[in-house]
């Protein structure tokens, strides 16, 4: 009896979590509609704008790797296996330091509204996860342009995009609270983020890992859950550059580890984050 | 007095003072106990508590029925607003529970918590949308909190460019027209001028004969007596007084004299 006087009467007990959340699916929506529409519509040039940096960017190491250098690393067509892991890596990317301020950003409508607070993230990694399936059609003109042959492994690519959501929402669960709290995470994701690029299979594929630094370093490499998932989606175009089902699952454990801690977390940190913000 | 809405029971809310600085990393899972509250932990004395914070509030247990009006008084910095914000759910007890029924539409940040950069437009539809209202009745006011709130020639103007007064009366019209059955308004009335304020007492009458509950938080004892019969008094974060609106403003008032003559 003694524990009952710190927590809320039991017949109030709030109902669980992903409930209060689905109940609140119409105005997830409205959110990412809104900022679907702030995005699109503030310009004319609005969705060039959404693609033009990991357009910029894949040009840049297209013509680095095969204009001026001979590539060793990736397939052909380049430009395809470049855009294939470039764009889900937008969307990590925006997706990551998006959530930092999740809860910052609109501070005004998170102090002034009783929603399920987790809804700032989810509002978050699903807009840039719209922002991701808009931009496909950029790998779709690229592959009809370059004669890139599309494999029946394209079946995958929504189990990839699921993963990746899965992860990116945990991830964002962890991170939205303890950068309010912690001043320095954001500096130190920042960090983070550009090294992590690297070392996910972006401008080089999982297989070049394992053909030339061996198994033993490819088998720590997949510990990156970007390894699996990036893979995973470039077997449409590439399935010789598979490195087969291990990453994936090692991605999808650990996608669920993330999240069930972010969701952990962020309740816990809830309390703290409401006071500061 | 209908059936209860708002119980509140023990609460209390543990502020640091030097918020942000000296957070250490072991704090994010060595949940941040304020002393007072004898967690295991601390039991076994494995932690030191912790100073240098205070109890906003601390030990606060009131229950209000449906339809009443209540009028929250006290100095500044007594826990006023923390407690309406309790209650809105923006922010968790560390101690005791709050459990409200229905929905609670806030008028809490002078200006219902709209967003500097957005029009008035969308900032009606964001609010009313976050609150729950459909697309369709947000259509069918959309007019109505215009012309209450009087800012028809500048829907398209961004809201960090209204006047205090322009921001208050776009606030206070969005607020009223949601449908939450609980209301809370924090001195909200001070801030409009005259015609708003007749404006505004007779949306607040409107809203009590619909049978809604109302907080109201004021330093114009008029205001208050206008509208509530109820009366709670917070000191230094206790629930001082729970009772008649006389009562209220008696203490209040009492405790006020006391002061200055020190």
């Amino acid at each position: 009896m003694a524990g009952q006087v710190l927590s809320a009467p039991t017949h109030l007990v709030a109902p669980s979590r992903f409930s209060v959340l689905w109940g609140a699916r119409r105005i997830l929506a409205l959110l990412v509609t809104r900022d679907l529409k702030v995005k699109f519509s503030d310009s004319v040039l609005g969705y060039l704008w959404s693609i033009l940096d990991p357009l910029m960017l894949a040009g840049v190491y297209w013509f680095v790797f095969t204009k001026l250098m001979t590539r060793q690393v990736g397939d052909t067509p380049y430009i395809v296996f470049l855009l294939c892991a470039m764009l889900p890596w937008q969307w990590a990317n925006g997706s990551m330091r998006a959530s930092m301020r999740a809860l910052s950003k609109d501070a005004k409508l998170v102090r002034s509204t009783n929603l399920p607070r987790e809804i700032w993230v989810l509002r978050t990694v699903g807009s840039k996860a719209i922002e991701f399936l808009l931009s496909v059609p950029v790998i779709v003109f690229f592959a009809v342009v370059t004669h890139a042959h599309l494999s029946w492994y394209v079946v995958f690519a929504p189990l990839a995009f699921l993963i990746q959501s899965l992860l990116l929402v945990g991830i964002g669960l962890l991170l939205a609270p303890l950068a309010i709290l912690y001043g320095d995470v954001e500096r130190l994701i920042n960090a983070v983020m550009r090294l992590l690029f690297y070392l996910s299979p972006v401008i080089y594929g999982t297989q070049d890992v394992q053909h030339r630094l061996g198994h033993a370093v490819a088998r720590i490499y997949i510990l990156n859950p970007f390894a699996g998932i990036f893979d995973l989606y470039r077997t449409a175009f590439f399935p010789d550059q598979w490195a087969g089902w291990r990453a994936v699952a090692v991605s999808a454990v650990i996608a669920v580890v993330t999240f069930v801690a972010g969701a952990v977390v962020f309740r816990r940190l809830e309390g703290a984050v409401l006071k500061e913000i | 007095m209908g059936a209860p809405v708002i119980e509140a029971q023990n609460l209390g809310i543990y502020f640091k003072r030097n918020r942000r600085r000296h957070r250490r990393l072991r704090d994010m899972f060595a949940s941040e106990e304020p002393p007072g509250v004898i967690t295991p932990a601390a039991a076994r004395g494995k932690r030191k508590p912790r100073t240098g914070g205070f109890w906003a509030l601390k030990d606060v247990s009131f229950t209000v029925g449906q339809g009443e009006a209540v009028g929250l008084v006290g100095a500044n910095g007594q826990g006023k607003s923390t407690l309406l914000k309790l209650i809105a759910g923006v922010l968790i007890p560390d101690a005791g529970g709050i459990a409200v029924t229905g929905g609670v539409a806030p008028l809490i940040e002078v200006t219902g918590g709209f967003e500097g950069d957005l029009t008035a437009r969308d900032n009606i539809w964001l609010t009313a949308g976050l609150h729950g209202l459909s697309r369709r009745a947000i259509n069918e006011r959309f007019d109505e909190i215009v012309d209450f709130a009087e800012v028809g020639d500048f829907l398209d103007t961004p809201f960090r460019h209204f006047s205090s007064g322009m921001k208050v009366r776009l606030g206070f019209s969005v607020i009223t027209t949601l449908d939450e059955p609980i209301v809370l308004v924090d001195e909200v009335l001070a801030v409009g001028d005259r015609a708003f304020r007749e404006k505004c007492y007779g949306r607040m009458n409107e809203m009590l004969s619909g049978g809604k509950t109302l907080f109201l938080v004021s330093h114009s004892e008029g205001d208050l007596r206008r509208f509530c019969t109820r009366g709670l008094y917070l000191n230094a974060g206790a629930l001082v007084t729970d009772g008649s609106l006389d009562d209220a403003l008696g203490q209040y008032q009492e405790d006020a004299d006391r002061r200055t003559r020190k």
